[in-house]
């Protein structure tokens, strides 16, 4: 069973600045829009079986729920954070572990 | 009270807290099948127990307008297995769709209308089904154990609702006192093991339950903030709770497919289709009065637009256009929950939320089917990568 600390611990957020610089660094950058669940999270999952420790994976959608489910999905696999624009459309920046 | 106006309040209260708290009940079972995640869990089964002792109470003192109680048999088990693979293909559940047609995705009004072909197509075959379907799979008259309890309604919801929470707690200890030995070693030279889970378990819950009660005081110091980012779905629990008393005094239990068939109906009446002259629409969902708008359609009317304007005030809303290898799962997923939704009857409201908290043994069953679908469904789409569970 998952410990009650799972309930708290939501990704980090981007601002801005870091989210533009970090998306140019990316190693993959997966398309997500117009995605539902669980696709993303599968897609994550085997998106970072292809890459390295240290390499960057980044997920655009625009489905809300995946900003956390994504990274709970891949758990300890990748360091998440999150950017959110606003109006509707997220990234999801996977360090892999 | 006018119905218009509690029909407005519960809808749009619905639909706000659905969307904050995120509360899908796909999201719930699948991410805990897939890979262990069960903050959504946590807010389904709070609302569920919450809403379960404000009914009893409510059932108890006299301000209800009556329970939702299927005969009782087969039918849940299968209808709602079909509905679980339904609405784990289309990614999201009859409330889980309905905040998201809100929030902008035109993949889920694609859903919503073909649950709309689902509940078409049962309401033409519904003659054929009653004699080869439920008539040999129904075994009994529905019930709520409310009803039959000897025990007063509101203590009994009280104690199954205290006796989940002991099993809840007992498993969650059980996987902590395995998950770390150092207390384990400490604890359990005093105690018996068996003594131990829910112990630990119990203690975890306060704890968890007094870092939630500390993260909203905290949130509470910004509130218009706070109001944007996404709540914890303990939040929308006790949200959900509060407008769903308010709809058991006033009006009935919580549904959501069952006011959409009768839009289906509706909406086909409007286009020359005679629905009120098949059985199913007419002698049992708008029960001889005639196709019209009823108050729970309108509830759920609300639900969408109440979605919707949580959605826009988060910076949630957007038309989404879904990517066209994902149509087969509105299509396919839409029907299959329209149909297993008829077929049980049910859906994850009807028979999760709202039928295990009036205590009705038709959704015991009917929960039953539906996450057995969800886990099947999930394994399935997780062909590829595992499921945890």
């Amino acid at each position: 069973m998952p410990s009650i600390d799972d309930v708290t611990d939501a990704p980090d957020e981007l601002s801005d600045e870091e989210a533009e610089s970090l998306f140019e660094q990316a190693d993959e950058v997966q398309d997500m829009m117009g995605e539902v669940c669980p696709y993303p999270q599968v897609e994550a999952k085997k998106g970072l079986q292809g890459l390295d420790a240290g390499d960057l994976l980044v997920q655009e959608t625009d489905h809300v729920p995946c900003t956390e489910n994504v990274p709970r999905a891949v758990g300890d696999d990748a360091d998440a954070r999150v950017w959110r624009s606003g109006d509707g459309v997220y990234r999801i920046y996977l360090e892999k572990q | 009270m006018n119905s218009l106006l509690v029909a407005a309040v519960v809808g749009l209260g619905l639909g706000a807290f659905l969307q904050k708290g995120r509360f899908c009940f796909v999201n719930a079972f699948r991410d805990f099948f897939a890979y262990k995640d069960s903050r959504v869990t946590k807010g389904v089964l709070a609302a569920t127990l919450l809403t379960m002792v404000f009914w009893g109470i409510a059932y108890q003192l006299g301000y209800y307008q009556g329970f939702w109680t299927p005969a009782w048999g087969l039918t849940g088990l299968l209808g709602g297995f079909v509905f679980g693979i339904g609405m784990t293909y289309a990614g999201g559940c009859a409330s889980g769709t309905l905040y998201r047609a809100g929030e902008g995705y035109l993949q889920f009004w694609l859903t919503l209308a073909f649950m709309g072909v689902g509940y078409a197509v049962f309401t033409v075959a519904f003659p054929t089904l009653q004699s080869t379907y439920f008539g040999p799979l129904q075994f009994g008259e529905g019930v709520s154990l409310f009803t039959i309890s000897p025990i007063p309604a509101g203590l009994l919801a009280l104690l199954v609702a205290a006796g989940v929470t002991l099993v809840y707690a007992t498993l969650v200890g059980r996987g902590e006192t395995k998950g770390e030995p150092e207390e384990r070693a400490t604890v359990a030279s005093v105690q018996p093991s068996v003594l131990l889970a829910p112990v630990v378990g119990a203690r975890q819950f306060a704890a968890g339950t007094r870092q939630y009660v500390d993260g909203l005081v905290e949130a509470w110091r910004t509130p218009l903030a706070s109001s944007k980012r996404p709540w914890d779905p303990r939040t929308a629990a006790l949200g959900i709770t509060a407008v769903a008393v308010l709809w058991f005094t006033q009006v009935s239990i919580v549904g959501v497919t069952g006011p959409e068939a009768r839009w289906t109906g509706y909406l086909l009446s409007q286009v020359g289709v005679d629905a009120g002259s098949f059985e199913y629409w007419g002698a049992i969902l708008f029960r001889g009065a005639g196709v019209g708008v009823t108050t729970d359609m309108v509830m759920i009317g609300f639900v969408i637009l109440g979605a919707g304007l949580a959605a826009a005030w988060s910076g949630d809303f957007s038309i989404r256009v879904p990517k066209r290898r994902r149509l087969p799962n509105a299509v396919v997923g839409g029907f299959l929950m329209g149909a297993g939704s008829r077929l049980a009857p049910g859906c994850n409201i009807g028979n999760i939320y709202s039928g295990i908290a009036e205590l009705s043994v038709h959704s015991f069953i009917a929960a039953a089917g539906i996450v057995l679908g969800v886990y099947v469904m999930t394994h399935w789409i997780y062909r590829e990568v595992g499921c945890a569970i």
